[in-house]
């Protein structure tokens, strides 16, 4: 029921009437483990768990035969997206040419539509004609694993880079450990520290009007829908904070404002998409960031056997692994 | 008792001509504060509008703050919807003629579904049209007020004495 009192509070009112009801309809143990929900023009509605989906019928009992499934109007999708971008596409340009919206709740709505370019270049996207609604499951203590190797001691925090492939649960392990910092951990004798978070894709936060959504303790300020590279050298200068935690390097001036902010002291912790540290050392820019080894650790993640299980530490400086997972047991720490 | 009936028709019809180019200029200062909060802070639609219609009062900014609540509240409708729904309501109270209701409602179809550039450039054409028929209300209001309420005497009087 948790779970279902969390799509009532952020997914529901923001559906169209008519989707809302079919959707408030399904039965509760699909709704309880629904991760996306799909809504294309003149096409069923389609709600996924994992990588099975049923289409709903009008009722909202999944149906087997297509002909018996709600169809999607275009009508459906305007209503959704108006409610999303409360009638003002103008306010969400980023988030149109990055093609998704975050939304209270941390979910994330995926849109595809008629492109219009300009130089060459995506200026926004319109006519929407699909929907995808990626629904988010938070994780509390996801980062409780990791927390023990990140402290330094004396209040201090290592530089981290969070490594693993796309859709490991590195942004939920993210912001978990910006929760756990900027609240502090008592088992662990921390008594929390500023956090500055460049939040680009509004994931880690899911500010909404420059809010976060997410529960991210009392000592985070949010940059939100800034630019890694701008947002990380703005808020040192701004808030002075003691770490400052961003989404998914990966640019030049990405790996530019790392080096800037460690020069200045500041802790960094960031994600970056990757299977393992090698994989790291072949990216451009981020890459040398590795080979000159400017961070403390590394803590790659993985999926199996499932989604945020941590595979390894390792202590970069001395070249020391301190955890590896091996059949679930741990080798060293 | 006649004569006052029709001095009362005639002095109603001539306050709509009185109000109508004040209720337009007010209409006119809104939609320059829309504009700002629209071009430069990006502000969500009903925010904007109540925003811009706490500058005023009246029934102007009864509209505004009107449409802001239900496009907050019911989020699905569309501006133009809203609208229209509103200035239903409130047909009684405001003054508005025909040329700057259609001109309200083709805004409602265009407010908040475009970018930034296209929504300040279409909202800088409605301030011109609107300025247009602003001039054009007060130079009737210029001809019609004296007109009406001379009339509204006139017609009751008139009507006593066939009465009589």
């Amino acid at each position: 029921m948790e779970r279902y009192s969390i799509l009532e509070k952020t997914i529901f009112p923001l559906l169209a009437p008519t989707l809302a009801t079919i959707i408030k309809s399904a039965p509760l143990w699909i709704l309880e483990e629904a991760t996306e929900l799909r809504l294309r023009a003149s096409q069923p509605l389609l709600l996924q768990i994992g990588d099975k989906d049923f289409f709903l019928g009008r009722d909202g009992k999944p149906v087997a035969d297509l002909l018996a499934a709600y169809v999607c109007s275009r009508e459906d999708l305007v209503q959704t997206l108006q409610i999303v971008s409360r009638n003002s596409l103008y306010a969400f340009e980023q988030e149109l040419r990055m093609g998704f919206f975050t939304v209270p709740g941390g979910h994330r709505i995926g849109l595809t539509g008629q492109a219009i370019m300009n130089d060459g270049e995506l200026k926004a996207l319109k006519n929407i004609g699909t929907m995808n609604i990626r629904l988010a499951r938070a994780i509390p203590e996801s980062a409780a694993q990791v927390m023990p190797y990140l402290l330094a001691g004396g209040g201090r925090v290592f530089s981290t880079l969070l490594i693993g492939p796309p859709r490991c649960g590195k942004t939920t392990m993210l912001r978990d450990i910006v929760r756990q910092l900027s609240s502090g951990v008592p088992r662990l004798n921390f008594r929390g520290v500023q956090v500055g978070v460049v939040d680009e894709r509004s994931e880690l936060a899911a500010c909404r009007d420059g809010i976060p959504t997410a529960d991210l303790g009392p000592r985070a300020d949010v940059l939100d829908g800034c630019p890694k590279a701008t947002g990380m050298l703005m808020l040192i200068r701004s808030m002075a904070p003691q770490v400052v935690i961003t989404d998914e390097l990966g640019r030049k001036e990405d790996a530019f404002a790392v080096q800037e902010a460690l020069h200045a002291g500041v802790s960094v912790i960031a994600s970056v998409h990757g299977r393992d540290v090698e994989d790291i050392k072949q990216r451009p820019f981020i890459g040398e960031l590795v080979r000159q080894k400017f961070f403390d650790r590394y803590v790659v993640i993985g999926v199996s056997p499932s989604i945020g299980t941590v595979e390894m530490i390792i202590a970069v400086k001395q070249d020391a692994l301190l955890f590896q997972r091996s059949n679930g047991v741990r080798e060293c720490g | 008792m006649v004569i006052s009936a029709g001095t009362g028709i005639g002095f109603s019809v001539a306050s709509r001509y009185s109000e109508r180019p004040r209720q337009i200029s007010q209409l006119i200062g809104c939609l320059t504060t829309l504009k700002a909060c629209v071009s430069y802070i990006s502000m969500p639609l009903p925010e904007a509008l109540k925003h811009c219609g706490a500058a005023v009062e009246g029934p102007v900014r009864e509209l505004f703050q009107r449409t802001g609540d239900l496009l907050g509240t019911e989020g699905w409708l569309s501006p133009r919807q809203v609208f229209a729904e509103v200035m239903e309501e409130m047909a009684t109270k405001l003054a508005f003629a025909m040329p700057e209701r259609e001109i309200i409602l083709q805004l409602g179809s265009n407010l908040g579904t475009t970018n930034r550039e296209e929504q300040q450039k279409y909202l800088t054409m409605v301030l011109a049209g609107l300025e247009k028929i602003e001039q054009e209300s007060r130079r009737a209001r210029d001809l019609n007020v004296k007109m009406f309420r001379y009339l509204g005497i006139c017609a009751g009087l008139a009507l006593a004495i066939l009465l009589v």
